[in-house]
C-alpha cells in the first residue's frame, strides 16, 4: 500500500486531492517566482481536526514523506512551499472557533482561521485581535505564528507572541502537545517552548489550535502623516513621543519612494501621484486610538512636538486616507483593488531585515545601493514599529521584480541574500517578518553561529525524521537518514 | 489570440499578485474550502492549462463549472475574473469537453422552445391574460417590458410579472410586450460557455428589437438586464436597457404611486446580476424602505452573497447550490427580519427552497402595499 493509499484510508478520499491540476494550484505562494516555477506537492490533504493532522503525520512518519502545512499561500518567501514534494496540508479547512471567552478576553480557534475570521467572531463582544498584517483577509493565525509576520499595530500591541497565550501542535512523530500558559498572560514556569513556534515555519510541528489574547476595540482612531527631512529625524521624533508618555497605536516610517506604493486609491481618484514637499525624505504614518478626548489630546501634542524635529503635518487628508486604505482598511473602490493593479508588469518583492534603531538611515542608503547594484526598480523602505512602546522596527526593503524574467527573479534573490547578511553586519538580524524559508537556510550560520547546532537539536527533538517542511531553516540533508 | 489566451496576462498577474482576497467572499470556496474553486485557484488552473502543465481532467472541468459567476471575486480585484471563468468554460467545450448533461438540456430546450425550461412558447404569454398589454409592433411603442423566460413560463412566478405590469399601468407608463415572441436573452448559454450560440442568439435579438423601433427595454429579470445591456452596448445599439426597479423607484419617488408603509422588518437580498454586476443597489432599497423597515444583512450591496442559483450551478451541482442558499437564508434570519425581499426569479425560487423566512418578490411587495392599484389576479381589472 502506498503512502497515498494510506492517507486515503486514514482520512477518506474526499479529503485527499491528487489530480495534477489541483496539486498545481497549491504550488506557489506570493514570493517572487516565474510563472513556470510552480512546485506542486505530490498530494494535498484537507484536514478538519487535530486527529486528522495526527493521522497525516503518522502516515508521513511511517513512510519518511515530507509534510508541509500551508494556508493562504500569501507567504513572501516560499515558507509554506513543499519544495521536496510530499504532502501539502491545507490548514484553511480547519477554521472553527473553539471558544470565545469575553470575560477573560481570549479566543481559542483552529489554526486555519483567518485573522479576519477571528475578528469577525469577537467583534460582537467589542474585542479584537490587533495582529493585523495587510494579508489579514487570507492569512491564518497558524501562518501568523509560524511565519512570525508583521502587524500594523505593533508599536502598541507587539508581534504575534504578544497575543499568543497557548498553542496546540502535532509534532513530527504525531504527538499532540499543548505549549503555553492557558489563559494566563505570561509565565515564569518551565522553558517557553510556545515561543519557539513563532517563526518556526512548521518545522517543529503543525500548529492546530491557538488561544489568543484579545484587546478592547478603541472607540476612535486618528491617523496622520508627518514628513521629515531625514529618516533619522523621524526616529528621534518617535523616541521623543514615547519619552513624553504618548501611547502610539501604529507608526510606520516610509521613505519618500515608498509612498507611491501605498497611494493607489489617491491615483484612482485624482489621476496623479500625491505631492509632498521636495525636501521631505521620510514620511511617518502615525495613529492614536482610544477615547476621543484622549486621542485628540495625544495627537495634538504629537503634532506640536513634530516641529522640534523639522516635521511637517500632511494636511491633504486624501493622502493619509489612501495610505491607510492600503495599509489597513483595504477599502478600495469596487473592482479597483490595489493589489493586482500594482502588480501587472512587475511584482512586489522584499527583504525583511532588522537593524539597530540608530542605524536606520545608514541602512536605508545601503538598501538603495544594493537594489541598484542588482538592477532592480526600487519600491522603497518601510520601517514598521513592531515592539510595544519602543522603537524596534521591522524593515521592508522592497523592489519591483519582473517575475516573467528568470534573470530578474535570480537578481532579486541575490539582493535579498545580500541585504540579509548586511543586516547582521549592522548588528541586526536577517529577518523580522518573513522568517527564513529555504532562501536563508544556506547561510543561517551567518546570524546564529555556533547556536545553530542547538537549533538543529531542538528540531531533531520535535521532528526526529526531519519530515516537517524540510529544507526550511536548515538544508534538508542535515536530517535525512 | 482569442478566448482564454486573451486573458493570459491577467492570469499571470493574478499569479504574480496571489493576494487571495477573492477567497473571503466567494460563496463556493467558503463552502467547499478547495482552492481550485476560488478565483485565485481557478486562475492558476487556467494558467497551468495554457502552460501545458496538465491535461483536461474532471477536476479541471469541476474548477470551471463549480462557480456561480456571482462576481464577488471581481469586487475585490481589478482583474476580469468572471470573464476569465466564462472563457475557461468556452475553452473546455471547444477542446472536447462535453457540456454537462444538465447544461445540454437547458440549451436544447432553448433551441426547441425558446426558453431553458421545456415550456411551450405559448406559456410565455400566459401571465399577460386580462391585462390588456399591447403587443409590440414596429413603430408603435418606445418601451418594451421584457418579462424573461423564468418568470414568464413558471406559473408561481407569474404573480410578480402581473404585479409589475399593474404598477406600470397605474403610473401611466406606456409599454408593450413581445408576447409569446419574446426571445430568451441567452444568459444561460453565455454562463455555461456556449458563447457561439449566445452570440448568434444575441445578434438575432438585437435585430428584432431594432426592427420594432424599441427605444427602451425594461427587464423584470436581473439576468436579462445585464445580458441585454452588455450585448446591446457591445453591438453599438442605442436602445436603453433598465431594470424594472429603476423604473418603479422613480415612480415611487415622484409620488406617482402611493404606498402604505408598515413597521415590519424586512431585509433585501441583492441579486448578483442586479447589484454587483449591474450596479443597481439603491432603487430596490428605496422601494423596500417605502413600504417596510429595511434591515441589512452583514453582506449586502457589493458584498452580497450569491443565493447559489446562478451560472448553471443549481442544475449541475444542486447540493452545493442549496448549501449556498441555506447560508444566505441563515444570514437573513439573523437580522431579525420577517421577510426577505429580492428582485430576481432565480434568487426567489432558490431561496424559497430553504425554510425559515418568508421570501417575497420586490414588485409583489410593492403591489401589495400600493394604495390604489388593481389587486385582481389579472383576469378582471378592478380598482380597490
Amino acid at each position: 500500500m502506498s503512502y497515498i493509499d494510506e492517507l486515503v484510508t486514514a482520512l477518506g478520499k474526499e479529503k485527499v486531492l491528487l489530480d495534477p491540476s489541483e496539486r498545481f494550484v497549491y504550488g506557489a505562494d506570493w514570493s517572487p517566482r516565474t510563472p513556470d516555477e510552480f512546485i506542486p506537492p505530490d498530494v494535498v490533504v484537507l484536514p478538519r481536526t487535530t486527529r486528522d493532522i495526527q493521522r497525516i503525520i503518522k502516515v508521513a512518519y511511517g513512510n519518511d514523506v515530507p509534510v508541509t502545512a500551508g494556508a493562504g499561500l500569501t507567504g513572501m518567501l516560499g515558507g509554506a512551499m513543499a519544495i521536496y514534494g510530499g504532502i501539502y496540508v491545507d490548514m484553511t479547512t480547519m477554521n472553527s472557533v473553539v471558544e470565545v471567552d469575553p470575560k477573560n478576553q481570549t479566543i481559542r480557534v483552529q489554526a486555519g482561521a483567518t485573522l479576519q475570521e477571528i475578528n469577525d467572531a469577537v467583534q460582537p463582544y467589542d474585542l479584537w485581535l490587533p495582529h493585523q498584517p495587510e494579508s489579514k483577509w487570507v492569512s491564518t493565525i497558524g501562518a501568523a505564528i509560524a511565519c512570525d509576520n508583521d502587524s500594523t499595530f505593533g508599536v502598541r500591541y507587539g508581534k504575534i507572541l504578544n497575543c499568543l497565550l497557548s498553542a496546540e501542535i502535532v509534532t513530527g512523530t504525531g504527538e499532540v502537545l499543548e505549549l503555553g500558559h492557558r489563559k494566563a498572560h505570561f509565565t515564569s514556569s518551565g522553558y517557553k517552548l510556545k515561543d519557539l513556534l513563532a517563526g518556526s515555519e512548521g518545522t517543529l510541528g503543525i500548529i492546530t489550535e491557538a488561544t489568543l489574547k484579545l484587546e478592547p476595540i478603541p472607540a476612535t482612531r486618528r491617523v496622520d502623516m508627518i514628513v521629515f527631512p531625514r529618516m533619522g529625524a523621524a526616529v528621534d521624533y518617535l523616541s521623543r513621543l514615547l519619552k513624553a508618555g504618548l501611547c502610539i497605536e501604529a507608526a510606520h516610517i516610509n521613505c519618500k519612494r515608498r509612498l507611491k506604493f501605498y497611494t493607489h486609491s489617491y491615483r484612482q481618484k485624482f489621476g496623479k501621484d500625491p505631492i509632498i514637499p521636495a525636501w521631505a525624505e521620510a514620511l511617518l504614518a502615525i495613529a492614536f486610538a482610544g477615547d476621543q478626548e484622549v486621542v485628540e489630546s495625544q495627537r495634538n501634542y504629537a503634532v506640536k512636538i513634530s516641529k522640534d524635529f523639522e516635521g511637517q503635518l500632511v494636511e491633504e487628508r486624501e493622502i493619509v486616507d489612501a495610505w491607510w486604505a492600503s495599509k489597513y482598511t483595504l477599502d478600495f473602490e469596487p473592482f479597483k483593488q490595489k493589489w493586482p493593479d500594482s502588480q501587472k508588469q512587475k511584482k512586489f518583492g522584499a527583504a525583511d531585515p532588522g537593524v539597530p534603531v540608530g542605524r536606520l538611515e545608514e541602512f536605508y542608503h545601503k538598501f538603495v545601493d544594493v537594489a541598484e547594484k542588482h538592477n532592480l526598480e526600487i519600491i522603497g523602505m518601510n520601517a514598521y514599529l513592531e515592539h510595544p512602546n519602543s522603537i524596534g522596527f521591522s524593515l521592508s526593503c522592497a523592489v519591483f521584480v519582473d517575475y516573467r524574467s528568470a534573470d530578474e527573479v535570480r537578481r532579486f534573490r541575490e539582493f535579498h541574500d545580500e541585504l540579509s547578511k548586511l543586516a547582521v553586519a549592522f548588528e541586526g538580524t536577517m529577518s523580522t517578518f518573513m522568517s527564513d524559508s529555504n532562501q536563508k537556510a544556506p547561510y543561517l550560520e551567518v546570524e546564529h553561529g555556533a547556536s545553530l547546532k542547538y537549533m538543529r537539536e531542538v528540531k531533531r527533538l520535535f521532528d526526529p525524521k526531519g519530515i516537517l517542511n524540510p529544507g526550511k531553516k536548515f538544508p534538508r540533508e542535515v536530517y535525512k537518514g | 489570440m482569442s478566448g482564454l489566451e486573451e486573458f493570459k496576462d491577467e492570469l499571470e498577474t493574478c499569479f504574480g499578485t496571489s493576494c487571495g482576497f477573492c477567497e473571503r467572499g466567494c460563496p463556493v470556496y467558503q463552502t467547499m474550502k478547495i482552492k481550485t474553486l476560488c478565483m485565485k485557484g481557478r486562475n492558476r488552473t487556467m494558467l497551468g492549462l495554457l502552460q501545458g502543465r496538465f491535461e483536461i481532467t474532471p477536476a479541471v472541468v469541476q474548477a470551471a463549472f463549480e462557480c456561480t459567476l456571482c462576481g464577488n471575486c471581481d469586487r475585490w480585484c481589478s482583474l476580469k475574473n468572471t470573464e476569465h471563468t466564462q472563457a475557461f468554460r468556452e475553452y473546455l467545450l471547444k477542446h472536447g469537453v462535453e457540456p454537462m448533461k444538465e447544461h445540454s438540456s437547458l440549451a436544447a430546450s432553448l433551441r426547441n422552445y425558446g426558453n431553458p425550461w421545456f415550456q411551450p412558447r405559448s406559456a410565455r404569454n400566459r401571465w399577460t391574460k386580462g391585462l390588456n398589454i399591447p403587443k409590440a409592433a414596429p413603430g408603435q411603442q418606445d418601451v418594451l417590458f421584457f418579462a424573461g423566460c423564468t418568470s414568464a413560463v413558471t406559473k408561481n412566478l407569474n404573480r410578480s410579472l402581473v404585479a409589475s405590469a399593474k404598477i406600470l399601468q397605474k403610473a401611466d407608463v406606456k409599454f408593450a410586450t413581445m408576447g409569446q415572441d419574446e426571445p430568451c436573452c441567452g444568459s444561460t448559454l453565455l454562463r455555461v460557455g456556449q458563447t457561439d450560440a449566445f452570440n448568434e442568439l444575441s445578434a438575432e435579438n438585437i435585430r428584432k428589437f431594432e426592427s420594432l423601433g424599441i427605444k427602451k427595454i425594461v427587464t423584470a429579470c436581473p439576468g436579462c438586464f445585464t445580458t441585454l445591456k452588455k450585448s446591446i452596448e457591445k453591438a453599438g445599439s442605442k436602445i436603453e436597457v433598465v431594470h424594472l426597479s429603476q423604473e418603479i423607484a422613480s415612480l415611487v419617488k415622484e409620488g406617482r404611486l402611493k404606498v402604505k408603509k408598515s413597521s415590519e422588518r424586512m431585509t433585501y437580498h441583492d441579486p448578483c446580476h442586479l447589484g454587483r454586476l449591474g450596479g443597481i443597489f439603491d432603487e430596490p432599497r428605496e422601494i423596500v424602505s417605502s413600504v417596510a423597515n429595511l434591515v441589512e444583512m452583514p453582506n449586502h450591496g457589493y458584498e452580497s452573497r450569491c443565493c447559489g442559483a446562478g451560472a448553471g450551478l443549481q442544475s449541475a451541482f444542486p447540493k452545493l447550490s442549496r448549501d449556498l442558499a441555506a447560508k444566505r437564508i441563515a444570514e437573513a434570519k439573523a437580522t431579525g427580519a420577517t421577510t426577505l425581499v429580492t428582485s430576481c426569479p432565480f434568487c426567489e425560487t432558490q431561496l424559497r427552497t430553504v425554510p425559515g423566512i418568508k421570501v417575497v418578490d420586490l414588485m409583489e411587495l410593492l403591489h401589495d402595499a400600493a394604495l390604489d392599484v388593481d389587486r385582481s389576479n389579472g383576469n378582471n381589472r378592478k380598482t380597490t
